[in-house]
Parts: C-alpha cells; sequence; structure tokens
C-alpha cells in the first residue's frame, strides 16, 4: 500500500515539473512575441503626450515600463516579477493587468464550464443514440446534420440567434452576463447565458461527438461485445457497462484536448454577445495593442489547458491502468 | 497397400490459388455515381459567380448608394443594401472572391506546412521526436483564437496574402500530427529504407515515397483546411482583426452586423451568412468523399 502511495506521488511530482517546463517554454514564446511585435508600447501608455517628451523622461518612461535593457534582461525582470505575482500594468487602463482581468475571470468560467459540461453531456448522449442504431434513418440524420452544424460559424449563429430571440421575439438579451445592478441575480444571469451557451453547445457537439461515436462503433466490433450478447445482455447495457468503459479514457483524453477548442469559442460567443469575460478583453488587447494584458491572457488559459491536460493524464492512469505500458498516447489521429 | 486411384486426388502445381468468386470490377460509372454531386454543383455555380463577378454585378461594389442606406432586396438592389449603402449582391460576389482565394491559399499554405513539419518529425530518431512532438502540443495548448489575436495584433493591417499567412501558421498542426504518425508506420519499410541507401535526399523521399502513401489519410483534413481557413477569415474580419472593411470578403461584410442588429436589417446578416454557410457545407462533403472508409467488419451489438 506504501509502495503504491509513492508511485502516485512521484508521477504527480514530475508532471508538476513537466507542467513548470511547459510554462516556462510558454511564456518564453510569448513574451519575444510581444515585444517583437511593431506598436510602441510607449506610444500606447502615453498616447500623444509622447510626442512632447525630452529625451532624458522618455528613457526615465521606458525604465518604469521596464522596456530598456537587452531583450533576455527584459524578460528575466518580467519573470521575476510574474513569479511574485506582478503582471505589469495594462497599457490602457493604467492599471496592473491582474486587476483588469481578475473580475472577468469569474464570469468566463461561469459560461466556459457550464458550456464544456453541456457539451460533454450532449455529445455522449447522441453518440450513444446514435452507436445503438448504426446506419439507421436516425443515424444518418444525426451524422449529416451534425456535420453541417459543425461548420457554420459560431459568431454569425450568434448573430442570426441575437436578431431572431433577441431583437424580433425580445426574449433573451442580447448583451452582457446580468442586468445593471442584478449581478447577483442567478435567474437573471440564467437569461443572459442561454443564447451564448446554445451557440457553443450547437458548434461544438457534433465534433465531438462524432468522434465517440466512431470509438464507440469500434468498441461495438470486439469480440468481448459478441460474448456480452451470447450472455443474453441487452444492447444498452453492452454499451453502457462494457463499451463504455473501455472508450471511457479516450473521452477523457479528448475532454484535455478539447479545452483549448472550447476556450476559443467562448471568446468568440463572449465577443458577439458582448459578454464581460476574458475572451472578449482578449480581442479588445488585441486592437489596442495592450501586450502586458495579452501576455497574462494568454498565460492564464496556457495554465489552465496544461493543468487540464496533465489532470487528463493522471486521471486515465488511476481509471485504466493499460495506459502506463503506452504512456497514455492512446488517441492516435 | 493397394492402388491408389489418382482420379480422388487433386494434383496442386506451384500456381495453385484459392478459388475466390470473381468481384463485379468498378466501372467508371460506379465510381462517378459516388460523387457529392449536389455539392459540386453548389460549390462551382458559386465559384464561377465570384470569378465572373465583373459580369453578373448590377451595381458597382465600390460605390456607396448615399441615398438608398439599409434598402430591403427589392428589383433595383437584389439583396438589399448595408449601412454604408453599398448593394449586397454586388459585394457578396466581390468579397466571395476574398474568401475563396483565402481559401485556397490558406490550404496550400497548412499543406506545404504540414507536411514538411510532419514528414521531418516521422523521420527523425526518437528523442527528435519527442522534441518536435512537444513543441506542436505546446502551440496547440493556446486557443487557436488567442494566437491569433496575437499575430494579428503584431502585424498590423492585414492584407489577402498576410491573413492567408496567419491562419495557415495557426493551423497546421493537426495535418502535422497525422502525417507524423503516418511516416511512423511505414518508415521502417524496405523501400525507405532502399531509398535512403541509394542516398536520396529528404526532398525525394518525401515527394516520391512518403507523399503518395500518405495522401489517402490526409485528404479529408487537406480539403477541410479550406473551409477552416474561410471560417478563420471571416470570424477575424468580423472581430475586426482581420481583412479591413475596404477590402471585400463574407467576413468583412459582416463586420457591420453589430449596425444590423441595431436597425434590425436582417438580410444584411443572413444573405452574406448563408453563402457563407453553404459554401462550408459544400467543401465538406466534398471532403467527406474522401474520407477513409472506417471498419467494414460485422457490428456485433
Amino acid at each position: 500500500m506504501e509502495l503504491k502511495r509513492n508511485y502516485f506521488l512521484e508521477k504527480l511530482l514530475k508532471n508538476m515539473l513537466l507542467f513548470c517546463v511547459a510554462m516556462f517554454l510558454l511564456s518564453i514564446i510569448v513574451f519575444v512575441f510581444a515585444r517583437l511585435a511593431p506598436g510602441d508600447p510607449l506610444q500606447a501608455f502615453y498616447g500623444d503626450a509622447i510626442d512632447t517628451m525630452t529625451q532624458v523622461e522618455l528613457a526615465a518612461a521606458s525604465a518604469r515600463l521596464g522596456l530598456d535593457g537587452p531583450l533576455y534582461v527584459q524578460y528575466l525582470d518580467w519573470l521575476m516579477n510574474a513569479l511574485s505575482g506582478n503582471f505589469g500594468l495594462s497599457l490602457q487602463y493604467k492599471i496592473p493587468a491582474m486587476d483588469v482581468i481578475s473580475p472577468l475571470i469569474v464570469n468566463t468560467l461561469i459560461l466556459g464550464i457550464t458550456a464544456y459540461l453541456l457539451v460533454f453531456f450532449f455529445a455522449i448522449i447522441l453518440a450513444v443514440a446514435c452507436a445503438l442504431r448504426e446506419d439507421s434513418l436516425f443515424d444518418r440524420i444525426v451524422c449529416k446534420i451534425g456535420t453541417a452544424v459543425y461548420f457554420i460559424p459560431a459568431f454569425w449563429l450568434g448573430l442570426v440567434l441575437i436578431l431572431i430571440f433577441s431583437v424580433n421575439l425580445n426574449w433573451f438579451p442580447s448583451s452582457g452576463a446580468y442586468d445593471f445592478g442584478m449581478s447577483g441575480n442567478i435567474l437573471n444571469r440564467i437569461q443572459h447565458l442561454i443564447l451564448p451557451l446554445t451557440v457553443m453547445i450547437v458548434t461544438h457537439v457534433w465534433y465531438y461527438g462524432y468522434m465517440i461515436r466512431n470509438k464507440l462503433l469500434d468498441e461495438n466490433r470486439k469480440d468481448y461485445v459478441l460474448l456480452a450478447k451470447a450472455k443474453g445482455l441487452t444492447k444498452r447495457a453492452i454499451l453502457w457497462k462494457h463499451s463504455m468503459r473501455n472508450v471511457a479514457p479516450t473521452i477523457i483524453n479528448l475532454m484535455a484536448i478539447s479545452v483549448p477548442h472550447v476556450l476559443s469559442g467562448t471568446a468568440i460567443a463572449e465577443v458577439v454577445f458582448n459578454y464581460p469575460g476574458i475572451g472578449n478583453m482578449a480581442v479588445t488587447a488585441a486592437k489596442i495593442h495592450d501586450y502586458n494584458l495579452m501576455m497574462l491572457l494568454v498565460i492564464i488559459m496556457g495554465a489552465l489547458v496544461i493543468s487540464c491536460s496533465i489532470a487528463a493524464y493522471m486521471t486515465n492512469e488511476i481509471i485504466d491502468p493499460r495506459m502506463k505500458d503506452t504512456g497514455g498516447t492512446l488517441w492516435e489521429k | 497397400m493397394g492402388e491408389v486411384d489418382e482420379s480422388m486426388f487433386e494434383l496442386v502445381g506451384l500456381d495453385y490459388k484459392d478459388w475466390t468468386p470473381q468481384e463485379k470490377k468498378k466501372t467508371l460509372r460506379d465510381e462517378l455515381k459516388k460523387l457529392p454531386w449536389i455539392s459540386i454543383a453548389i460549390l462551382s455555380v458559386i465559384i464561377l459567380g465570384c470569378v465572373f463577378a465583373d459580369f453578373i454585378c448590377t451595381h458597382n461594389p465600390s460605390i456607396y448608394y448615399l441615398d438608398h442606406l439599409n434598402e430591403a432586396p427589392s428589383s433595383e438592389f437584389f439583396f438589399g443594401t448595408d449601412s454604408l449603402g453599398r448593394d449586397l449582391y454586388s459585394i457578396i460576389w466581390y468579397g466571395g472572391r476574398t474568401s475563396l482565394m483565402v481559401g485556397f491559399i490558406g490550404m496550400i499554405l497548412v499543406t506545404v506546412i504540414g507536411i514538411t513539419y510532419g514528414c521531418i518529425n516521422g523521420l527523425v530518431n526518437n528523442t527528435g521526436d519527442i522534441v518536435l512532438q512537444r513543441f506542436v502540443e505546446l502551440f496547440h495548448s493556446i486557443p487557436t483564437i488567442l494566437l491569433a489575436l496575437l499575430l494579428t495584433a503584431a502585424t498590423g493591417t492585414q492584407n489577402v496574402l498576410s491573413i492567408s499567412v496567419i491562419i495557415a501558421i495557426i493551423s497546421w498542426f493537426a495535418l502535422a500530427r497525422i502525417v507524423r504518425s503516418e511516416v511512423r508506420q511505414i518508415r521502417n519499410n524496405d523501400y525507405i529504407l532502399a531509398a535512403k541507401i541509394t542516398g536520396s535526399n529528404f526532398w525525394h523521399l518525401v515527394t516520391v515515397h512518403l507523399l503518395p502513401n500518405i495522401i489517402p489519410a490526409i485528404m479529408f483534413v487537406v480539403i477541410s483546411s479550406i473551409s477552416t481557413c474561410i471560417t478563420m477569415e471571416s470570424t477575424l474580419s468580423f472581430l475586426g482583426l482581420g481583412l479591413p472593411l475596404d477590402i471585400l470578403s463574407w467576413g468583412s461584410i459582416l463586420s457591420l452586423a453589430n449596425r444590423a442588429l441595431l436597425l434590425n436589417t436582417w438580410w444584411v446578416i443572413v444573405i452574406p451568412g448563408l453563402f457563407l454557410v453553404v459554401t462550408l457545407c459544400c467543401i465538406t462533403s466534398i471532403a467527406n468523399y474522401f474520407r477513409k472508409e472506417t471498419n467494414k467488419k460485422p457490428n456485433r451489438l
């Protein structure tokens, strides 16, 4: 027993190390990108006042914003600050970038996590429904419609939904996360969430549903399914109790890989519905060249994605001992 | 031991073969029947319309008809006009040119980058393989849209070529992964070894030996990357980070949608969007035709 726990802890530490290395590389890439990009950060910070500044003032200003010195010195400075939780000033809002983003993170998490869970809930339900009756009319219709719907651009679907349900029918609000002064009202929040969630679900569900369906169908062609059938189990029981267990690691892997995909979708939905979240903020930051803000946003999203994939890896090792030998890469292609 | 009656046995020579029922040979007609004809027809109408936009357009796309702002579809303006007073019918055909061009240029770039990277990744030794794969995974872990934001913010105003390059840079990872796994499956074959021994260089190996073998596996991804590129372009243009308003594309036409929502002018949103969606669906169903046949063993459920 003691031995087993040590093994687990060792794996966990190894993965933590992997996480740190990945974040370090990511931060270097993002930093170099932000610094090499055209557009003077000083200009962004001070606006037109920059034309009237003297050389001494300019030098002092760039020292204050950490823009003097060679690139690697700038990076080390930035890294030291970042490790102590200071990600620099937002060039646009003139307050620490963290303060700009922290009130928005909760909104994004509410939208993102709800959408994520609902997407996979519906994907699994649809996949099972299709796998139970392969090549039936239902299966073929769902496959056709699903593929067509998946290729509808998310932003356009959002626009059409706003046009129908908020401009003409006036059922749902078209923008924001809550009405003014009602941030604590859950019903009001849900009302604002329905349209963005619809867009997220419709544009993502079949991409995953189709993969899960195909995995289930592959599984159904194995010998143990025949044995289970010979034992007299019902289709439903075989699918849920036998096939599903063997597909579960794949689904968990898929859920980990899908995090950046869903995050992208959240960002687009946030912009279309003018939802105050970090995706919307990222688009604004890109438009006004606010690199400090963008760097922080990329780091946050990157951390989220990498930790999710490590969590999926660990979960798979626990629920499926076979993964230890294959290194957890059952999901190829 | 009596005499052996030779007529009871069948003599089996070297060229003995099991009897197999002769499969009906597939004629060209059967092959043609399977093509997604409806999609091909619709897509060719759209492509031809965009190519010959000069002949079928009834208005000059760059003229702002200021006394016809936000007009509903009529006999003069087939699809109505937008909030700048442009004739939607004309700008849709001209915009289609840009959108399709971005799609095709993007596809070519994605294919070149993806195949090159995938082949290098597939042919190197194990250590290099891990490093190159981690590199792809690292980029894959940044949400696509955020990567696009970084790149568009860093490069300023866009034109058709620069937006295609940006879109290609953010969307080759999936293709590279597939190429890698395919190459690793065939790289230990004798003919690859023979080619290496006879001193063929990387490009010869890729174009002569590897590509013909992996084409069936990547065809679906390559063709559907056209629709990915078109979608990405329109999304970026809608967000105000892609093509500017004066370069017509389906995305930049749709970037006026927020104003259309306020004025409740549905045609500005629905009609260009429908063109976009129909094109994407056609390309997808053509791509589906090239998808590898799945497991054809009988279902045991």
